[in-house]
C-alpha cells in the first residue's frame, strides 16, 4: 500500500533521512521506532507531503530542503504531490504534538477533519463512528479543544484524522506526554482502528507496548533503517535492544 | 458634546474594524502583510464617486459595482503580484507599499488631486439629544454591523469559512485535512479586499475622496491590529472601537485635536509594542516545526 524507496531528505546541509526504504501492506499495523532525532517525524512529514510543502514555503530562502527517492501510495507516486492531494488519496497523518485547532471546539475540529467529505450524511455517519470510538469527545463536543487534557487532545487528533475515511492512517508519537494508563488506552484505540480495516503506520518511542501490537517494525536511527522484524526478533538482539530501544 | 463623541467613535470604530478585520484575515490565513489594504478602500471610494456622479448610477448599484471591481482587483493582485513572492515576507511588504503608491498615482492621473465628494445615499439628518446625526452616518454604522455579522456567520457556518479558520490556526494541519492552502489564501484575499471595498463604498459619502485618503486609515488600521493582536479577528474588533473612541476624544477634547489624530494611533502603537507586544488577544501561531 505504501512503499518508500531510498528516501533521502536534507535540511540545508544536515541529512535527516539517509536513503530509507520501507513498506506497509494493506491491513497491517506497522511501527517505526527509534530514538529521538532519528528522523521518524521527518519520514512522516515526507510521506504526507509536508516536507515538500515546507520546501515550497522556503523557496529561495536560506536552508534549502532537498528530497530524493520515491514514495508510492496504492501504486501512485506521491513524492511530488502537494499535501492536500495526498490527503485526498486517503493517506492521512495525525501529526506529532496532536495539534488540535485550539481556538475551535471539539465538534468544529471534527468537522474540519471531514472537510473532504462533501456528502453531509456520510460526514454525520463518520462523526457518530468517531463518537462511538471516543465517547469522551461527544461529552466534550462544545468545549474549546485547547482546554482538553493531553489524552483527550490525542483522542481528538486521532478522531479528526478518522473523519475523512482514511485508507492509511499515520500516527506520529501518540503516547508522548501521557500517563501510563492513558497510553494503554490510546494504544487500545489504535488496535480498534486496525480492527476496522484501516491500515496504520505508527511512529513511537514507547517500544514495549508497541511491539505487543505489531507484526512488523522498523528501527530508525540517525536517518537509516537499521533493523526490521517482529518485536520478538528485534528484542532478541541484545545490542539493538540496549542501544536503540532503551530496554 | 458627549453624544458627539459617542457618534464619532462608533462610526470611526466600525470603519476601522472593517478595515482591520480584512487585514487580519489575510495575515492570519496567509501571513501576508498587505500594506495596500487601505489603498483598495480608496479605489472603492473613487469607484463610487465615478459611477454615481459621472455615470449617474443608482447608489446601491454603485456599491455593488465598486465592491466587485475592487475584489477582482484584489484577486488579480494576489495572483500576479503576491503569489510569486509569497515566501519572502519583506518582498511582499515592499511590493504592497509600491502597489499602494501606484494606485494613488493612477487615481491622481485619472481624477487629479482635487477633493471630491459623493452625495449621501440617504440625505437628511435627525436631531438626537441636540446633536445632528446624518442618516448616512447611521446607514454606515448599520451596514458595517450587518457586514460584520455576515462575516461572522460565513466564518462560523460555511465549509470555506471553516477552512479559513483552520488555515489561520495551523496551516500545516489544514493541509493534512485536505485543504488547499494556496486556494484558501487566494479566496481569503478576495474577501479581505472585498471588505476594504465595502468600507470605502459606505464611507465615501462621509469623507473627502482624494488620492491620499488611504494614509490615515492605514496608520489607524495598523495601530488597531497591533493593539488587538496580529491575526486575531476578535482583537481587531475590540481594538477598533477602543482606537475609534481615543481618536474621537482627542479630536473633540483637545483644541486643534484634529491635527493630532495621526499621533494618537502612532503613540498607542508604540505603547502597546513596549508594554504588551502580543496585543490584547495575541494569537500564538503553532510554529511550523
Amino acid at each position: 500500500m505504501l512503499e518508500i524507496n531510498d528516501l533521502t531528505v536534507c535540511y540545508d546541509k544536515a541529512m535527516i533521512l539517509n536513503g530509507i526504504s520501507l513498506r506497509v501492506d494493506e491491513g497491517e499495523l506497522v511501527s517505526l521506532v527509534g530514538p529521538n532525532g532519528a528522523g521518524k517525524s521527518t519520514t512522516m512529514r515526507a510521506v504526507s507531503g509536508l516536507v515538500q510543502w515546507e520546501k515550497a514555503q522556503h523557496r529561495g530562502n536560506e536552508g534549502d530542503i532537498t528530497i530524493k527517492g520515491t514514495i508510492e501510495f496504492m501504486g501512485h507516486p506521491i513524492h511530488r504531490k502537494p499535501a492536500h492531494k495526498i490527503a485526498e488519496m486517503g493517506l492521512i497523518l495525525c501529526p506529532e504534538r496532536r495539534r488540535p485547532f485550539k481556538e475551535m471546539t471539539v465538534f468544529e475540529n471534527l468537522r474540519a477533519g471531514a472537510y473532504m467529505i462533501k456528502d453531509k450524511k456520510e460526514a454525520e455517519h463518520n462523526l457518530q463512528n468517531v463518537y462511538k470510538l471516543f465517547p469522551i469527545l461527544q461529552e466534550r463536543s462544545h468545549q474549546l479543544s485547547g482546554t482538553l487534557s493531553g489524552g483527550e487532545q490525542q483522542m481528538l487528533a486521532i478522531g479528526r484524522s478518522l473523519m475523512c475515511n482514511p485508507k492509511l492512517l499515520c500516527i506520529d508519537e501518540p503516547s508522548t506526554g501521557l500517563s501510563p494508563i492513558m497510553r494503554a488506552e490510546v494504544f487500545r484505540k489504535i488496535m480498534e482502528i486496525k480492527a476496522m480495516g484501516i491500515t496504520v503506520l505508527l511512529v513511537e518511542q514507547e517500544v514495549s507496548m508497541v511491539f505487543k501490537m505489531t507484526q512488523r517494525n522498523y528501527v530508525l536511527s540517525s536517518g537509516k533503517i537499521i533493523a526490521e522484524g517482529s518485536g520478538e526478533e528485534l528484542l532478541k538482539d541484545e545490542v539493538l535492544r540496549k542501544t536503540y530501544l532503551g530496554m | 458634546m458627549i453624544f458627539d463623541i459617542v457618534i464619532t467613535s462608533l462610526i470611526k470604530g466600525s470603519t476601522y474594524a472593517m478595515l482591520a478585520i480584512g487585514f487580519s484575515l489575510i495575515f492570519g490565513v496567509a501571513r501576508i502583510v498587505n500594506i495596500a489594504h487601505t489603498a483598495f478602500y480608496m479605489v472603492a471610494a473613487y469607484c463610487i464617486f465615478y459611477t454615481t456622479t459621472q455615470l449617474g448610477f443608482n447608489p446601491i448599484l454603485a456599491i455593488f459595482v465598486a465592491v466587485i471591481l475592487v475584489s477582482l482587483l484584489g484577486l488579480i493582485t494576489f495572483k500576479l503580484l503576491i503569489a510569486p513572492i509569497r515566501e519572502h515576507e519583506a518582498a511582499v511588504l515592499i511590493a504592497t507599499i509600491a502597489l499602494a503608491i501606484a494606485l494613488q498615482e493612477v487615481m491622481m492621473i485619472l481624477f487629479t488631486g482635487d477633493y471630491r465628494s459623493v452625495p449621501p445615499l440617504v440625505p437628511g439628518f435627525a436631531t438626537i439629544m441636540g446633536v445632528k446625526v446624518f442618516y448616512q452616518q447611521l446607514l454606515t454604522f448599520v451596514s458595517v454591523l450587518v457586514v460584520l455579522g455576515l462575516m461572522y456567520l460565513f466564518l462560523q457556518y460555511t465549509r470555506l469559512g471553516l477552512a479559513i479558520r483552520a488555515t489561520a490556526q495551523d496551516r500545516e494541519v489544514a493541509n493534512l485535512m485536505g485543504m488547499n492552502e494556496s486556494q484558501v489564501a487566494m479566496l481569503a484575499m478576495g474577501i479581505s479586499v472585498g471588505l476594504a471595498g465595502v468600507t470605502g463604498a459606505v464611507l465615501a459619502p462621509l469623507s473627502i475622496v482624494e488620492p491620499h485618503m488611504w494614509n490615515h486609515p492605514l496608520a489607524m488600521m495598523l495601530a488597531v491590529v497591533v493593539l488587538g493582536g496580529l491575526g486575531s479577528i476578535k482583537g481587531s474588533l475590540y481594538a477598533a472601537f477602543i482606537l475609534g473612541t481615543a481618536e474621537a476624544l482627542v479630536v473633540f477634547m483637545i483644541p486643534a485635536g484634529a491635527y493630532l489624530k495621526g499621533a494618537v494611533a502612532l503613540s498607542i502603537m508604540v505603547f502597546v509594542l513596549l508594554v504588551r507586544p502580543a496585543g490584547l488577544f495575541g494569537v500564538q501561531f503553532e510554529e511550523e516545526r
